[in-house]
């Protein structure tokens, strides 16, 4: 019972992660391999407020938002000048130097040690102790997630992503301020990765930085371009099946020596088997070519 | 210890300024990053492993058969994957991506065949290294400068003499154009592969003889050829080469400064500051932007 829902808690927490991430890549056609390092960002702000200060759940999710927020700002500015696969070297690289500082500034983040012994939460007197009373909690903050993400594209404000995505110099001279809309849609899809790595980090109560690695990020975009960017239901999809898929092989007796090894072949070979037959993914309305490449 | 690290520097960016070549040759006719291309330095790396330590071939018959199975395991990822991506109207982040899968799918395969602990590629003996003005070079790191600096020129030349290579350069500087012309991009991209690779395979078995191998060695490597190539502009050998000397430079003396675990930082900075001062690279023509 205990592993079922722990199965659902991750499922939930990759449905936060790659809905917000579907918000950059999949509405706004950015396509980054950035994700992990918020996600990573999120998880140590809230590990190291609540060792260090003791504060509060709701205060370490707020500053967590706040702080991974802005680093998405500066991933997003790069966006205003370079494009497509330029621009995904610079997440990549931003994805490298994050993970770089979580590993190396020993004395902050406790280095490859990671940071042991993150308390339980508390919410208004309740300790959340149970793996049910966590499945409730991130559950919540994943249907939270998901309505945002609704509210947002189905708002003026999606529609301009969309366009963005379809075409750029279009939008900005239909009079849409197109550098705003990338540095915010960053700012929000950063702001909700580094909620599920709160989740994570005082659901697992131990993190270290290889949760938060590169190959993190590519299974992250892996699951929004499977579910199918740029659809709603897409990254639930994506998730469900991306984690669910590895846990089955489990069950045919797979040693477990192989199975990281196995997990990646898993979603690498989909990645190609869907680039080849069918890169919109299972739901996707966007197949990362914008006009200018259909041309 | 200036000195060493300079040397140090040159040896590294030798290495950077192959794979970044090659990444570079694909690139300019495929027109995608290709991701894959880290793994064939692994693949070339490993190979020779498999045919020097496992199967005690000697050491001078190993390498050309690594460098030989890396160009047609480039040769094939065209053929079975990315060609025909490429002809069902793949965007060059489609390409990008499918060859991304191909790469973490290739590690793994290798990291369950071979083990992830460190493998060497031993000369049998340890030498004591050479000593060239004060510096410490041992004799592979020679030849790394050596082959590496006459690759480099081999291809430049290659690029401007041979009719393969002009149509090649014709293809990056306009592809449409070039097709008018008769020039049938989907040959030269064959041929750019198993050039491209073939340099991948001989950086990585260098490396290997250098230092030592591990399953994830070539994301690295691509990641500083990748660097090399934007800082120093794709269609450049000369830029390539100079990008490619300037991180190894960068790397090793700000190591001295501030530590080796900061190595991978300081390229990447260094790539963020050429990207937003000067993104087309010292030696480049202008990148994509969006534009009318």
């Amino acid at each position: 019972m205990e592993y079922l829902i722990h199965i659902l808690i991750l499922i939930c927490l990759y449905t936060i992660l790659s809905a917000s991430l579907n918000l950059i890549a999949g509405y706004t056609g950015l396509l980054s391999i950035a994700h992990a390092a918020f996600y990573g960002v999120g998880a140590y702000v809230a590990a190291l407020m609540a060792l260090h200060l003791q504060s509060s759940f709701l205060l370490n999710i707020i500053c967590a938002i706040v702080l991974s927020g802005l680093l998405g700002a500066l991933v997003g500015i790069p966006s205003l000048r370079i494009r497509d696969d330029y621009f995904v070297i610079v997440t990549f690289a931003f994805q490298v130097i994050t993970f770089s500082i979580l590993n190396n500034w020993v004395s902050f983040t406790g280095g490859p040690m990671g940071l042991p012994g993150i308390p339980q939460p508390e919410l208004f007197g309740l300790k959340i102790s149970s793996h049910l009373g966590f499945l409730a909690l991130i559950g919540f903050f994943c249907v939270v997630t998901l309505l945002i993400t609704r509210q947002i594209v189905l708002s003026p404000f999606g529609r301009v992503l969309k366009a963005i995505r379809e075409d750029e110099v279009f939008t900005q001279a239909a009079g849409k301020n197109v550098a705003t809309f990338k540095v915010l849609v960053f700012v929000i899809g950063a702001g909700m990765a580094s909620l599920a790595g709160v989740m994570y980090a005082y659901y697992i109560s131990f993190i270290d930085p290889t949760s938060f690695t590169v190959m993190e990020s590519i299974f992250i975009i892996s699951i929004v371009i499977i579910g199918g960017a740029g659809s709603f239901w897409g990254p639930v999809v994506g998730a469900i099946v991306l984690v669910l898929l590895p846990e089955l092989l489990r069950f045919v007796g797979m040693p477990s020596s192989i199975a990281a090894n196995i997990r990646q072949i898993l979603y690498g070979g989909l990645l190609v088997a869907f680039m080849m037959w069918r890169p919109r993914g299972f739901l996707g309305e966007y197949a990362f070519q914008n006009k200018e490449a259909r041309e | 210890m200036l000195w060493q690290l300079i040397i140090n520097g040159i040896i590294a960016g030798a290495g950077y300024a192959l794979v970044g070549i090659g990444f570079a040759l694909i690139y300019n006719v495929g027109r995608f990053f290709h991701f894959a291309h880290g793994i064939l330095f692994t693949v070339g790396a490993y190979t020779a492993f498999l045919c020097n330590q496992l199967l005690g071939l000697p050491l001078f018959l190993s390498v050309p058969v690594a460098i030989a199975v890396t160009a047609a395991s480039g040769c094939l990822l065209n053929l079975v994957i990315l060609g025909p991506i490429t002809r069902r109207g793949g965007s060059p982040l489609v390409l990008l991506l499918a060859s991304l899968g191909l790469y973490i799918v290739i590690q793994n395969v290798i990291s369950l065949c071979f083990g992830d602990d460190i493998k060497t590629l031993s000369l049998g003996t340890i030498e004591k290294g050479l000593d060239f003005f004060g510096a410490r070079v041992t004799p592979v790191q020679i030849s790394i400068v050596i082959s590496s600096a006459m690759l480099l020129i081999a291809v430049a030349l290659f690029l401007r003499t041979t009719g393969l290579g002009k149509a090649m350069r014709a293809v990056s500087s306009n592809a449409a154009l070039a097709e008018v012309c008769g020039i049938s991009s989907r040959r030269l991209v064959l041929y750019a592969f198993g050039i491209g690779s073939a340099l991948a395979g001989i950086a990585g078995v260098l490396a290997a003889l250098d230092v030592n191998m591990t399953p994830t060695m070539g994301l690295n490597a691509l990641m500083m050829g990748i660097v090399a190539v934007i800082i120093g502009g794709s269609q450049s050998v000369s830029g390539i080469a100079l990008g490619a000397l300037l991180i190894g430079l960068a790397q090793h003396v700000g190591a001295w400064k501030i530590g080796t675990q900061w190595q991978d930082s300081i390229a990447f900075i260094i790539l963020f500051i050429f990207l937003l001062l000067r993104p087309e690279g010292f030696l480049g023509k202008k990148i994509r932007k969006a534009a009318v």
